[in-house]
């Protein structure tokens, strides 16, 4: 059977205009639910961007110099590779590396203009098997001063803090979230519990002449999506609008050492965007869909 | 058109609604259910329309067996089946014209359709210069003749009236009564419960009468005691 666009969009529409104080309760529940969700997305890419080079057990990269050359790379691979002590040795040419680079600070074309490849030094991530400090740190040395190496660079524990910090925030931030998220979807219920309500004389006519089960319940169906929806959209607009800010209140490079800029690229946003809008939908769908299935008795 | 085959229906506080009734209905009949308050005729008429269903035996309308049919099909049972009632259903936002439009148009009915069904069945039900008014605006018999139009604007095949003229005089009762009788008389099977004596009386129809849940007569051309 043809469900007309005009009628859903009339329907919908009045629905949403029926109860606009609680719908707007609704909406911005769903938007600051999805903008914390989204914000601690965001540090968890910046957090994971700024400290690319020590994720996965790596404790220490031993930069190159840039004028090595190949027998002098070959020759400390094979000593590292080699050696009892290391469990996993990664080597970052200068084109992985430039490539790096520039998803860091894909915000500042005007640095990465700067810097071409040739000015970015190759460099072996190596995990050792003993990550104690002190015989990380002996291991690390033993290569310094080898022909080629410009310098040996230890995980500090700032990184190792700053890692565990963002992850315990990320945890905290999306248990928060998820609480909040559940409000926004039992308000969306209870919205279009109500819009059901003042409706009922309608749904009892409909219901007398044979309107399908489908036809009286898409239009409070698509009530909760545009309510999760909505919601979404103001968590991505307050985000994007955020995002210069977030970048310039964390730490830079220049402050930690040995850390990247704190950078979320575009393409992470972009996916943060639809993951926010995806959960927005979600939770608009499973209000409504809890509400239509319990108090829509066709 | 309706057969009943050994029905009852039982409420949860145990009621008995209705108990072992059979009754069968032909095309284009006009019947009466008559007896007392809470005798059941209001159960009868739901139970036609799947309202209600029977815990024993079988309803067939139109040939199928609604006790077995399934949910998603009962909105397509109802198309054929218009419904009044005493309190008439209206829908005090939508004017005349939208509340018999309102009826076409969940059922997925294009507006070209709409634009020349209402305007007949209005003129039939003699409101066609009342289209554009509220049902506020209206006198109970006029309001009923609305809740007609818009039971019979999808030209079922069956009308069920429970109690139509219960909230109206006499003489407004005569006028719905005569229109009723004009809808039987295109071949519409119609099903009215009833306590207005006069109607059933000068009518001279089949009459079924229900006495705490048992059919105890069905008579042809009978009145109401």
């Amino acid at each position: 059977m043809p469900v007309k666009f005009d009628y859903l969009l009339r329907e919908t529409t009045s629905n949403l205009g029926r109860n606009v104080t609680i719908t707007l309760a609704s909406i911005m529940t769903v938007a600051v639910s999805l903008a914390l969700v989204g914000a601690s997305l965001m540090l968890r890419s910046g957090v994971e961007n700024a400290t690319q080079r020590w994720q996965g057990g790596i404790e220490f990269v031993v930069f190159l110099r840039i004028d090595a050359n190949q027998q002098q790379i070959d020759s400390l691979r094979n000593d590292l590779e080699q050696s009892p002590e290391v469990s996993k040795v990664l080597f970052v040419d200068q084109q992985q590396a430039y490539s790096e680079f520039k998803t860091l600070f894909a915000d500042s074309p005007e640095f990465i203009d700067s810097v071409t490849v040739n000015d970015i030094p190759p460099s072996f991530r190596v995990e050792p098997i003993n990550k104690d400090v002190d015989a990380v740190e002996s291991l690390g040395l033993t290569y310094e001063g080898r022909s080629g190496v410009d310098q040996v660079v230890f995980a500090s524990k700032t990184i190792r803090l700053i890692q565990q910090l963002s992850s315990r925030l990320t945890v905290g931030i999306f248990v928060i979230a998820a609480f909040l998220l559940g409000a926004a979807g039992l308000l969306i219920l209870n919205t279009i519990r109500m819009a059901m309500f003042a409706r009922r004389r309608e749904i009892e006519v409909m219901k007398l002449v044979g309107a399908t089960n489908w036809f009286i319940r898409i239009p409070f169906m698509l009530e909760g999506l545009v309510q999760g929806l909505v919601g979404a959209f103001l968590a991505i607009g307050a985000l994007a609008a955020f995002k210069p800010f977030f970048q310039k209140w964390l730490p830079s490079a220049d402050e930690i050492p040995l850390v990247g800029g704190f950078q979320v690229s575009g393409g992470e946003m972009t996916y943060i965007f639809i993951t926010l809008g995806i959960v927005g939908i979600a939770i608009g769908a499973i209000g409504a869909g809890i509400a239509v299935s319990r108090f829509l008795d066709v | 058109m309706i057969t009943l085959e050994n029905v009852t229906k039982t409420y949860k506080n145990s009621t008995v609604a209705l108990r072992d009734a059979n009754v069968e209905i032909a095309k284009g009949e006009f019947v009466f259910l008559v007896g007392a308050s809470g005798s059941g005729k209001s159960t009868f008429i739901r139970l036609l329309n799947k309202e209600e269903t029977p815990e024993q035996g079988h309803i067939y309308v139109a040939g199928k067996d609604i006790g077995r049919l399934s949910g998603w099909k009962v909105p397509y049972l109802r198309r054929n089946i218009g419904c009044i009632f005493q309190d008439f259903k209206l829908l005090p936002t939508k004017t005349v014209f939208e509340n018999v439009a309102f009826a076409l148009e969940v059922i997925g009915r294009p507006r070209t359709v709409i634009d020349s069904q209402v305007p007949a069945i209005l003129d039939l039900v003699g409101l066609g210069h009342k289209s554009d008014s509220f049902p506020t605006e209206l006198s109970g018999g006029e309001q009923q003749r609305v809740s007609v139009a818009r039971a019979f604007v999808n030209r079922p095949l069956i009308l069920l009236a429970d109690e139509p003229t219960g909230n109206l005089d006499p003489a407004t009762s005569v006028g719905i009564m005569k229109l009723l009788d004009r809808i039987n008389k295109t071949g519409t099977t119609v099903v009215m419960a009833t306590h207005d004596r006069g109607i059933v009386d000068t009518m001279r129809r089949r009459v079924i009468e229900i006495d705490r849940g048992s059919i105890v007569r069905d008579q042809a051309r009978g009145v109401y005691e």
